[in-house]
């Protein structure tokens, strides 16, 4: 018997090692949401096409699969990136370009890839798999009025208490232009043209200076994504900006006191970029296609509250209410894209950010050292 | 003959000084046989990446190599003003290479790194140069976007020129070389590097002097209690040095915080009002409490190993000579522990300098320290460069401060048990 188990335990080594070999590996993030892309989408590809796919965890950024190009082992075919990410990226030829509509399956409908997606690539080495929201949550318990708007946020008048914001000054500068009067435009446009323009970035900056040093104010800075629900939970701040997914774990799967607020919101995205010399390139390039198409995206939405990149899933989610994985949760409206939450919003500008997060970030520290 | 008697033979007829050489010769290739894989490690893993660490910060071939015509027209350009047509159409005949090849994203990550907003009219100008027609290219290209007609742009590719350069170290203490050569700051708001060196050296600092205070008297207990008490003692010491980094950092969240356990015992047993709850975490108190009880066990180790030898009778020596208890301590005890604080606070300096996840989860606004900077230049820019410059800075400032230690105390004096 021992030397049965035995045996077998070295077959399934030896299985594992082989297939392993012939297998696509994704780098994301981790946790609930690579759950949900395995969930959603990994699988069924990697059954449909007969290829198997390996999810691996990675902390963001582009250093390590750097490193590997360097080293002259790359270990990663996708990876999952930020926009940033894919300009960077594209600019040092570690990702391959895509074809886009040559390379991405049409909706259902048979409108070309590039138009089914909400907005267009930030760079050639980029497709988006999700879009989630920058937006902020309160804790429902501390006061009797309701905050609605994102001037609410920095009303330390209105709603006393500590506040909870990024650690860097992405996104911040965003909501603190908006909240000190300077209309968004379509899809923030205006925001950005202010922080372009001389003395915007520094006006930004005291705002939120303002608001952290405010007595009835304050601010504890977040790092990691699960801290937020945390902190409001806790007691610990009454308002924090997020992102959405957390938000919508804390109150839909734990029923805490916390609720959501959408105007000007930050819609940010997320994007597979495929790794240029990769193990297998030319079946994460099969893999990639199927995975982004309109049933694929739609699925990683049954599992988390970010909206699929297609505006064909949306569709293929509304007819398939209620999409939530508990089976009772309608998720439409709990999507950053639902018109009921985009009223006035910002589309976080990857290419602003680009070129100018270094400076400003010397900016943001020099203000946080001064708190 | 007189020469003949002197050499000792041995019984094969060789001299014995030849002999004896050659064994001695035999040992020390062997000797060095054994240590030459430790040898062999510290090149592989210490001297060749400090070194390739310092040849990446300094080395700046790269762009040089992409722009060899625009380099060479600024040449006799002073940097006051815009630089001449020639420039212009230097750079417009690099670049359109560039395009072709594909590399201009390269030179757009490098650019960027020297003034940000390059990589966008960058881009921008890959996409127009296309059209562009023969002659005035200083209009055609200033006309792409209004960052080309700024000079600070065109300063900021002239000081990329040199296939060498130290500008980096100067931006790790938030200096430039301006276009007259001379060595400026940065401008005010933008200062940034420099306060962070000094914050990291503070918080170390601080931490190894509570450790230091802390540690002491457990050790002293550790060292004099008898076994079955000690050894207990030292479990209490060696559990949480055990626990996963993070898991302590995590826990130090969960007590200090405002809603916290010590602020609810605080409230309860009424040293505190309860809308009045003192602010533990996400500052320097947070900071310090949980960095010292972290790094706590390097100081209480090496003290505990060097108090252990000494021997109890030295202090009832003392005393019996006449001092007070507190002479004896001062006079005996206290110098023999010196080479246990010595390496205590060494090791615990040198950690508490490089430490970066407690701070940034715990420290709230100034939970930055400079290891963050460099893990957002390796990680988030990529200006690799920048990120081995710094890190070189830090380790020289470690040397510096083990060379002065060396200078006070003495290398010699450091045990580590």
């Amino acid at each position: 018997m021992r030397k049965l188990s035995k045996l077998l335990l070295a077959l399934t080594f030896a299985l594992s090692i082989t297939s392993s070999a012939f297998a696509v590996t994704v780098a994301s993030w981790g946790g609930a949401y690579t759950e949900s892309q395995k969930l959603g989408y990994g699988d069924p590809t990697a059954k449909a096409l007969g290829i198997d796919i390996n999810w691996v965890d990675y902390s963001g950024g582009l250093s390590e699969i750097k490193a590997q190009k360097e080293a002259g082992a790359i270990n990663w075919d996708i990876m999952d990136v930020f926009a940033m990410d894919t300009i960077t990226g594209c600019d040092e030829g570690i990702f391959v370009e895509f074809d886009f509509d040559k390379d991405f399956p049409p909706a259902p409908d048979g409108t070309p890839a590039s138009e089914d997606f909400f907005t267009s690539m930030p760079s050639k080495c980029a497709v988006g798999n999700i879009l989630y929201s920058w937006n902020y949550a309160y804790n429902s318990e501390a006061w009797n009025k309701t905050p609605k708007t994102i001037k609410d946020f920095f009303n330390t008048k209105r709603f006393p208490g500590k506040r909870a914001i990024y650690k860097s000054a992405l996104t911040n500068l965003e909501i603190a232009l908006a909240a000190d009067g300077v209309k968004m435009g379509k899809g923030g446009d205006l925001i950005y043209k202010k922080l372009e323009a001389d003395g915007g970035v520094d006006r930004a900056i005291a705002k939120i200076k303002d608001l952290c040093s405010d007595p009835n104010g304050g601010c504890v800075f977040w790092s990691a994504g699960a801290q937020p629900p945390e902190l409001l939970m806790s007691g610990e701040v009454v308002m924090a900006t997020g992102w959405n997914g957390r938000f919508f774990n804390a109150t839909v799967g734990e029923g805490a006191p916390i609720v959501q607020v959408w105007d000007g919101q930050g819609l940010d995205y997320e994007y597979f970029a495929l790794v240029k010399g990769g193990p297998d390139e030319a079946n994460a390039k099969k893999a990639l296609s199927m995975m982004t198409n309109t049933e694929m995206l739609a699925g990683s939405a049954k599992y988390i509250a970010y909206a699929p990149w297609r505006k064909s899933s949306i569709a293929v989610m509304e007819a398939g209410e209620p999409w939530y994985k508990d089976g009772k949760t309608n998720m439409v409206p709990h999507m950053p894209t639902a018109p009921a939450n985009l009223k006035k919003y910002f589309l976080v500008n990857a290419d602003f950010w680009a070129d100018n997060s270094a400076e400003i970030g010397e900016k943001w520290e020099a203000m946080k050292a001064g708190l | 003959m007189s020469n003949e008697t002197q050499k000792i033979l041995t019984t094969d007829g060789v001299p014995l000084e030849e002999s004896l050489k050659k064994v001695e010769k035999k040992n020390k290739i062997k000797a060095f046989l054994l240590v030459a894989p430790l040898l062999f490690y510290l090149l592989i893993t210490y001297i060749f990446p400090i070194g390739d660490m310092f040849l990446r910060s300094v080395d700046d071939k790269m762009v040089t190599k992409m722009l060899p015509k625009t380099f060479k027209a600024m040449e006799q350009w002073d940097g006051q003003e815009l630089p001449p047509e020639e420039v212009f159409k230097a750079f417009y005949l690099d670049y359109r290479i560039l395009v072709k090849e594909k590399t201009f994203g390269k030179l757009a990550t490098q650019l960027n790194y020297e003034k940000n907003g390059f990589k966008s009219i960058l881009k921008k100008l890959a996409r127009k140069q296309k059209k562009f027609t023969e002659g005035n290219y200083k209009e055609q290209i200033m006309k792409v976007h209004k960052r080309w007609a700024n000079v600070e742009y065109w300063r900021a590719i002239k000081r990329r020129a040199p296939n060498y350069t130290y500008a980096k170290y100067l931006k790790g203490v938030d200096m430039y070389e301006d276009e007259n050569g001379k060595i400026v700051q940065v401008e005010e708001t933008r200062r940034v590097h420099k306060k962070l060196w000094f914050r990291t050296l503070e918080i170390a600092f601080f931490v190894t002097v509570f450790c230091f205070l802390m540690a002491y008297p457990i050790a002293h207990l550790l060292a004099t209690l008898p076994m079955k008490y000690s050894n207990l003692l030292m479990i209490c010491v060696l559990l949480p040095f055990w626990t996963s980094l993070l898991v302590r950092t995590a826990s130090w969240m969960i007590l200090l915080q405002q809603q916290g356990i010590v602020n609810d015992f605080f409230v309860w047993i009424g040293l505190v009002a309860d809308e009045n709850r003192p602010e533990m975490m996400y500052n320097k108190t947070g900071t310090y409490v949980a960095m010292t009880q972290i790094l706590l066990p390097f100081m209480v180790l090496p003290l505990y190993s060097v108090m252990k030898t000494i021997s109890p009778s030295l202090m009832r020596a003392g005393k019996s000579l006449g001092g007070t208890p507190f002479i004896a301590f001062w006079k005996v005890y206290f110098p023999l522990t010196i080479p246990g604080i010595g390496a205590g606070c060494l090791l615990v300096f040198i950690l508490a300098i490089g430490y970066y996840i407690t701070p940034a989860l715990v420290g709230g606004a100034s939970g930055t320290l400079i290891s963050n900077q460099i893990a957002y230049h390796m990680k988030s820019t990529l200006d690799w460069s920048f990120a081995s410059a710094m890190g070189l800075m830090l380790l020289v400032g470690v040397l510096a401060i083990y060379w002065v230690y060396n200078k006070l105390v003495g290398v010699d004096n450091i045990k580590l048990g």
